[in-house]
């Protein structure tokens, strides 16, 4: 059984067609990668996933649970965590802080103990988000503000916020954007890492050089419709994806 | 130079309650972006609640006091249900009208329910004045000091380093990001709303037993000052309305001590007058929207 599966998801905006008859199933413990010219719809296949904006028709399954509407903590709680295309933390947060308080709202959620529910959390709370912080590389700057960060490290602390809810299913939603080539091995890196730990990861990107190194199957989106499916080998050879990105190859459109 | 240091003295320990009453605005205001109209009203109510189990039971001081914040913590949960929870996805101005129409039904209610307007409301001490040097204290002053002081640092440990602060200040920044890091956005408004009022009704009782009396037209005080205490410290900064309410305090002292009573509250819309030409942003708020700026730039 697929951990995410989509049946024919569909997102009218008004007239536009966001998202039209999706199918896709993506299985666990894979790096699955959604890609497609701009404006294609992964953002709003992102968006519909976790329930941000309402599902026209089709259906949503995560481990074979209806998820189709649900609100976003719902998603959540469910094991559903995203990044943004737009970096959004918490700027007043210190870094640790940003880590914690998306850390506390699932861990304790059904904590019976209510200083623990709502003042200080759990000593493991604690202890996971130091590790959190030592897997993305931001242990030294812990008790920074996270408007603070540098571009690079307000991308690695939102994968790790992400992570601190402890997902299943991670969706990334163009987490290398505005990175350079350094920082795009490094989180090709982390991407294998978690992979290895047992995670699953939907990678929404358009920086080819990680899409292509890092994910085991590849999705292609054109005009809210899939065009193509497969091997990543396979989807740079698909003439239908070469016509989509402009009549060009693949690497040369985003080059 | 005795009566000006007197008359500051004065006005720091009256501005204490000033701030707390603005820190329960600006909590509401920081969190929801939106004003609450009737949060005077409701502390108002609750004040009316310790005058009822003052004469119904002659209860003490401390008595009363818990009567006055339960009955505001209840009152504003009544708010938060009736122009925010319902309105939350709506516009603001549509919370802000209804919790004016509240304003105007807690009011009615009040006067329907204690037909004289005025009524005695019992001192939290009877002490004499405290000597010090050339300077003397009021005791009620001195405990409403006191007790707005360590409100104050509970406040700021609470939002510093409890799991509930940090979700109110995450909510506050950006609710959106924090309702996908799974925070129940809809719990940390209500307790918002739960702690401001709690503020409110110990300003309340401060404000109100340093009187020793009240009357329904205290709601509508009790707005007013938190507003233009708010609004001079700048809006949504809480060591702005901590600031806007001395400020308050003391302007509003010196002036009954040269001008006369009379001119007390005339001055304090004269120094926000002044604000709003010269610094409308308030003493932080300029500060907190640098920053804001800033923070959304990097974001």
């Amino acid at each position: 059984m697929p951990i995410l599966e989509l049946t024919t998801l569909t997102k009218h905006f008004g007239g536009v067609h966001a998202v039209d008859e999706l199918d896709l199933a993506v299985e666990e413990g894979e790096i699955f990668g959604l890609i497609g010219p701009n404006g294609s719809g992964k953002s709003t296949t992102v968006n519909l996933i976790c329930g941000v904006v309402s599902v026209t028709a089709g259906r949503v399954a995560f481990e074979g649970r209806d998820i189709t509407g649900s609100a976003p903590h719902r998603v959540l709680a469910a094991g559903v965590a995203r990044t943004f295309q737009n970096i959004r933390l918490f700027g007043h947060l210190t870094v640790w802080q940003n880590l914690w308080v998306a850390q506390n709202s699932v861990e304790d959620r059904r904590s019976e103990n209510f200083a623990k529910r709502w003042f200080f959390g759990s000593g493991a709370t604690r202890d996971a988000v130091d590790q959190q912080l030592e897997f993305a590389g931001l242990a030294g700057k812990r008790n920074e503000l996270a408007a603070n960060l540098a571009f690079g490290e307000q991308r690695r602390l939102e994968l790790a916020r992400a992570l601190a809810t402890k997902p299943r299913l991670l969706l990334l939603d163009e987490p290398a954007a505005g990175m350079n080539l350094e920082e795009v091995h490094a989180l090709d890196g982390r991407l294998r890492a978690l992979q290895q730990a047992g995670m699953t990861i939907v990678l929404v990107e358009h920086v080819m050089e990680l899409v292509m190194g890092v994910t085991d199957r590849i999705a292609v989106l054109n005009f809210g419709r899939k065009i193509a499916e497969g091997l990543p080998a396979a989807i740079q050879e698909d003439p239908a994806v070469q016509q989509a990105y402009l009549g060009g190859g693949v690497e040369t459109a985003h080059a | 130079m005795v009566d000006f240091i007197q008359n500051c003295l004065d006005g720091i320990m009256l501005g204490s309650s000033y701030a707390l009453l603005a820190i329960g605005f600006t909590l509401i205001f920081g969190v929801m972006r939106r004003l609450n109209l009737s949060y005077g009203p409701s502390i108002m109510v609750g004040a009316f609640v310790g005058t009822l189990v003052y004469l119904e039971f002659k209860a003490n001081a401390v008595a009363i006091a818990a009567a006055t914040v339960v009955g505001a913590v209840i009152v504003g949960i009544y708010v938060e249900r009736l122009c925010f929870r319902a309105i939350r996805r709506g516009a603001a101005v549509a919370s802000m009208v209804s919790s004016f129409v509240i304003w105007m039904q807690l009011e009615e209610i009040v006067t329907v329910v204690f037909p004289d307007r005025t009524y005695f409301f019992p001192p939290m001490v009877t002490a004499d004045p405290i000597d010090l040097g050339p300077f003397f204290f009021k005791v009620e002053n001195i405990v409403m000091f006191a007790v707005a002081a360590v409100m104050t640092v509970l406040l700021h440990w609470l939002l510093q380093y409890t799991r509930f602060g940090l979700a109110l200040r995450a909510v506050s920044e950006n609710p959106r990001a924090a309702l996908f890091m799974g925070i129940n956005v809809g719990a940390v408004m209500f307790l918002a709303f739960v702690i401001a009022s709690a503020f409110g009704g110990v300003a309340a009782y401060l404000i109100v037993s340093a009187d020793g009396q009240i009357t329904p037209l205290f709601g509508l005080w009790a707005t007013f000052k938190g507003l233009i205490a708010m609004m001079l410290g700048g809006m949504g900064s809480i060591p702005g309305a901590i600031l806007g309410g001395l400020l308050l305090g003391v302007v509003e002292a010196q002036s009954i001590w040269y001008l006369g009573t009379e001119y007390r509250d005339l001055s304090a819309y004269f120094l926000l007058f002044l604000f709003l030409v010269f610094r409308p942003g308030g003493l932080m708020g300029q500060l907190a929207v640098e920053r804001e700026l800033a923070a959304t730039r990097r974001v």
